[in-house]
């Protein structure tokens, strides 16, 4: 029995290990604060190693990890009165100028259309995967990727080709 | 392009050892707890001590009006809340009453709470949508976008929360500052994944038109987009198109590629809008390539926006799939002159 525990929290380690940036740039980009992803990082995985779930192939394992950090971020979304505790200002991971304009346009739309850009241009997910990984219709994913494109290409202006 | 800067900045992002460490020691030894700083009590006192710390330090605009929107701005800008000035000036026409509650002005943005009540009938319901018809009186472009947050049944209210950035990061100055509201939707009609009957079989090489004025494109992959879009020529709407509102017009192969026209007459009224993609028979989506809106400028009467969807679905295939789509459409529109003035209070 315990060499069979043992290979279960190996794999645990590694996929861990091995979705910690996905799950974290994802955290960040949907609530835009070191702060909540760190907060949101935890969550999910906590969840992940309490639940364990079974996958049926690592497709499967990367979307419920989408699926429940986006979940996290909204509830973390809803618990007003726990933010109201933290410092407004925060240091952010960007050292250019370019990388730091972006991150302030980006912060500037709403979380649900931060989620499908970074799902469709960071994890390059088509739109049909983006739609069954939210459980969102797909006009409304491709809806959701038009508007936010129109306001980037508003915010951007001609800096990115959008 | 946009994307490769997208992912230079998303590269830089990187969840600290600490945190992976403090998270994978849980998978070693069973640990359950989350690497918060406040450990030493249990949940509902953390919450009640914060809920008092909110109630009697944290937020003096609380005290001066104790109000449910409150609630709902704390629900829905967490982070913001607390600057949130209450304004509580409102306007009237038409039978309904505009509310600006409460408002937080920072650097080149306003954020901007406000109430809509029918006042004298239920024109208001929960698909109001005030169709981009809110301004601030400011002489910059601006952008902006707005969500309603709530809409309570019982007193026929809908709050908005409207978000408005002023072009160029200009910081909005004055002493007042004046928001409008002009008309909204409501009533709306939600057609979600309806089948549309249309026999496939006898679908041809179609007529196209050359004089049409386009106002608007879109695609899954831009590179899908060619540089010339031709449009098929409009006919009568569809019978059996199982919308009120919107018209499917044309249906036919331009170089192969199968287009679908649905047709809105005086969109600019309606905001009546939707998409078609089609299914197979395991129930699989399959979207269109690209789709432009254009404006026919023959000579009719009244304005007909159209869209048109391109798939490439060979005709030899068409026995395999069916045609669905979503769609929206607007019952009421409802027009006013409502405007609040009120002192400018930048918090920053």
């Amino acid at each position: 029995m315990k060499p069979q525990s043992l290979r279960t929290d190996d794999c645990l380690e590694k996929a861990i290990r091995f979705y910690a940036d996905m799950v974290y740039r994802l955290a960040f980009a949907r609530t835009g604060t070191r702060h909540d992803a760190d907060e949101i990082f935890q969550e999910v995985f906590m969840r992940y190693i309490r639940k364990q779930p079974r996958f049926e192939n690592e497709a499967h394992r990367k979307a419920w990890l989408i699926k429940v950090t986006i979940n996290c971020s909204k509830k973390l979304w809803s618990s007003a009165w726990r933010r109201k505790t933290e410092p407004l200002d925060e240091a952010i991971p960007f050292e250019t100028k370019e990388d730091i304009d972006l991150y302030h346009e980006l912060r500037q739309l709403p979380p649900k259309y931060r989620e499908v850009i970074h799902l469709f241009y960071y994890e390059d997910m088509p739109l049909a995967e983006i739609s069954r990984v939210l459980h969102r219709k797909n006009a409304t994913v491709r809806t959701q990727l038009t508007r936010a494109r129109a306001l980037l290409k508003d915010l951007l202006k001609e800096d990115y080709d959008v | 392009m946009f994307r490769d800067r997208y992912k230079h900045m998303c590269d830089r992002v990187h969840p600290d050892n600490d945190l992976i460490d403090h998270v994978l020691r849980s998978t070693r030894h069973g640990k359950r707890k989350r690497n918060t700083k406040v450990t030493f009590f249990r949940k509902p006192v953390i919450a009640v001590l914060s809920i008092c710390l909110c109630i009697f330090i944290a937020v003096p605009a609380l005290a001066a009006t104790v109000d449910p929107i409150y609630d709902l701005i704390y629900l829905v800008s967490p982070g913001a809340a607390q600057f949130f000035i209450p304004v509580h000036k409102s306007d009237e026409d038409n039978g309904i009453e505009m509310k600006v509650v409460s408002a937080y002005i920072h650097g080149n943005r306003a954020e901007i709470y406000i109430a809509m009540r029918d006042l004298t009938g239920d024109r208001i319901d929960d698909t109001i949508d005030l169709f981009d018809s809110y301004s601030i009186h400011r002489p910059f472009d601006s952008s902006a976008w707005c969500r309603r947050v709530e809409y309570d049944e019982s007193t026929k209210t809908a709050t908005f929360l409207i978000t408005i950035d002023e072009w160029g990061h200009k910081k909005i100055e004055g002493d007042k500052i004046t928001l409008s509201v002009k008309e909204f939707l409501s009533r709306k009609t939600f057609y979600e994944d309806i089948n549309i009957p249309i026999d496939f079989s006898s679908i041809a090489e179609a007529d196209t038109m050359e004089n049409m004025y386009m106002t608007g494109w879109g695609a899954v992959n831009e590179d899908d987009i060619p540089e010339h879009m031709t449009a098929l020529m409009p006919s009568g709407p569809m019978p059996a198109f199982p919308v009120d509102g919107i018209d499917m017009t044309a249906i036919g192969y331009v170089d192969g590629m199968l287009h679908i026209q649905i047709a809105v007459n005086n969109n600019l009224e309606t905001d009546n809008h939707g998409s078609v993609y089609f299914k197979n028979a395991d129930g699989d989506i399959i979207e269109e390539k690209y789709h432009f809106y254009f404006i026919d400028q023959s000579e009719q009467s009244g304005r007909i926006d159209y869209c048109e969807y391109v798939f490439d679905i060979q005709q030899g295939q068409m026995g395999d799939y069916s045609l669905y789509g979503d769609f929206v459409t607007s019952g009421m529109r409802t027009e006013g002159n409502w405007r609040v003035t009120f002192p400018l209070e930048q918090s920053e």
